[in-house]
């Protein structure tokens, strides 16, 4: 007897639910240098071999900041956890003094923002809650007026973090 | 108390001795004491917390941020206990504090940063204050008794201006007898409303110091007790400790003023003597190298 051909169970291509591998990579909390040879540090050696203040964080390699590009680590709770040595000559403060304060002390969404006032807490808790992809919006020192400064925000970590780098 | 070289320090925390020495000058944690010898001494207690919050900080700066929140936590402890007239719970709360630091840094970070806590939380007219002075002088006078006697190496007379056991001074003075003693000085603690027979006492310890400390008598009780000092024992170094406001009206001339805190104050003083002796020294030694120059 023959069987019903079209009955039977066959195999098709779908997309993959696979997400493509994103390269990511290891820079100083302080200085933003790579560690050595590119190496992921063992948990016990996250101190920076540069320079010695900061921690070795990961970060997707199209975030990760470039060594002396200005950036800060914030928490999910919107508190500065670190600022490179970059971000305080470009903001003026001291790392020791902003650190456990709001980052709203130190940037603002830039007047006439087109993601509206709350992107920035927006793109914050997204990339400190884990969300890979960089968000790009404009900033401006929170003292100071009239100044636009592109910014990237991504996750990093571990801890898990938000990570705001302030581009050129 | 466990103390650690910096290279032991340094490897707990698997970084170079550099980088720890780095932290110091930017952070000003971990804070070591001084050997005799000028070297470094970490406590174990701050290394550990240090290492721990590092294990899952974002930043150095947090780290530190958090191991010092942790150590603290002894000052918030001892607080409580003294707002709560619980005074096992207070020597309990700064036993713990004596676990991660060294006796003289336990007495400034945690046993009169707390005592100044309560007086500033409830004014030093409160019931809170007189429980927790009380008990502070207490701890303090005890802490004194245990300290061993080693070869001494000066003798200081402390003149005691202050007002009773309930002035804020109080336990300021306490802790400078304390940690000058552990400097390996003999303190003679005097009141400086006892003025009489004054010379006995000094012919007993023949003092190579003089401390006037607190400032709730008057400059000219204060005098009085100096001048029958110099009458007992001749010119000496002289130096005050937290005669608060009433300094700008003393006459300070050839008199050191000592930092506010104990640590720094004692050390200041033993410098004070061992400069009096090498110039008592100097000065005996000239006249004889000059003979013998033929001069």
């Amino acid at each position: 007897m023959a069987q019903d051909q079209s009955a039977r169970a066959v195999l098709r291509l779908v997309p993959s639910t696979a997400e493509d591998a994103c390269p990511s990579q290891w820079f100083c909390g302080h200085c933003g240098a790579p560690p050595p040879n590119n190496e992921t540090p063992a948990p016990p050696a996250r101190v920076c071999g540069e320079c010695g203040l900061g921690l070795l964080l990961e970060a997707r390699a199209d975030t990760a900041p470039k060594p002396d590009e200005p950036f800060m680590i914030v928490d999910a709770s919107m508190a500065v956890c670190a600022l490179s040595a970059a971000s305080e000559s470009l903001l003026a403060v001291a790392e020791t003094d902003v650190i456990n304060r709001p980052i709203t002390e130190l940037l603002t969404p830039a007047d006439a923002e087109a993601n509206g006032p709350e992107g920035l807490a927006n793109a914050i808790m997204w990339a400190a809650r884990g969300e890979d992809e960089p968000r790009r919006l404009m900033v401006r020192p929170a003292n100071v007026f009239g100044v636009r400064m592109p910014l990237r925000v991504g996750a990093c970590g571990p801890p898990r973090a938000a990570l705001l780098v302030l581009e050129d | 108390m466990r103390y650690l070289k910096t290279s032991e320090a340094a490897s707990l925390l698997n970084v170079s001795p550099n980088t720890l020495r780095a932290w110091e000058r930017r952070f000003g944690f971990p804070r070591p004491q001084r050997s005799p010898g000028r070297h470094r001494l970490y406590t174990h207690g701050e290394i550990a917390a240090l290492r721990d919050a590092l294990l899952d900080g974002l930043s150095i700066s947090s780290a530190v941020s958090r191991a010092r929140e942790g150590l603290g936590a002894d000052t918030n402890a001892l607080v409580g206990a003294l707002n709560a007239f619980d005074a096992p719970r207070a020597d309990a709360a700064l036993e713990g504090a004596l676990a991660l630091r060294s006796l003289d840094r336990t007495v400034q970070e945690v046993l009169l940063n707390s005592l100044d806590e309560i007086a500033r939380r409830h004014g030093t007219e409160s019931v809170q204050w007189a429980f927790a002075a009380r008990w502070g002088n207490s701890w303090l006078r005890r802490a004194q008794r245990l300290v061993t006697a080693g070869p001494e190496s000066a003798t200081i007379v402390l003149g005691d201006a202050s007002r009773d056991e309930l002035d804020p001074d109080a336990a300021y003075i306490r802790a400078l007898e304390l940690l000058a003693m552990r400097s390996g000085a003999r303190v003679l603690g005097l009141s400086v409303r006892g003025v009489a027979n004054m010379s006995e006492a000094l012919a007993a310890q023949r003092p190579d110091a003089v401390v006037i400390a607190g400032g709730a008598l008057s400059d000219d009780a204060v005098a009085r007790w100096a001048y029958a000092v110099r009458l007992g024992a001749g010119p000496l170094p002289i130096a005050v400790y937290r005669r608060g406001p009433q300094r700008a009206r003393m006459r300070t001339t050839g008199t050191t003023i000592l930092p506010p805190t104990p640590g720094e104050a004692a050390r200041t003083v033993m410098e004070l003597v061992s400069h009096a002796a090498a110039g008592m020294a100097t000065r005996t030694h000239t006249p004889a190298r000059l003979v013998a120059d033929g001069a």
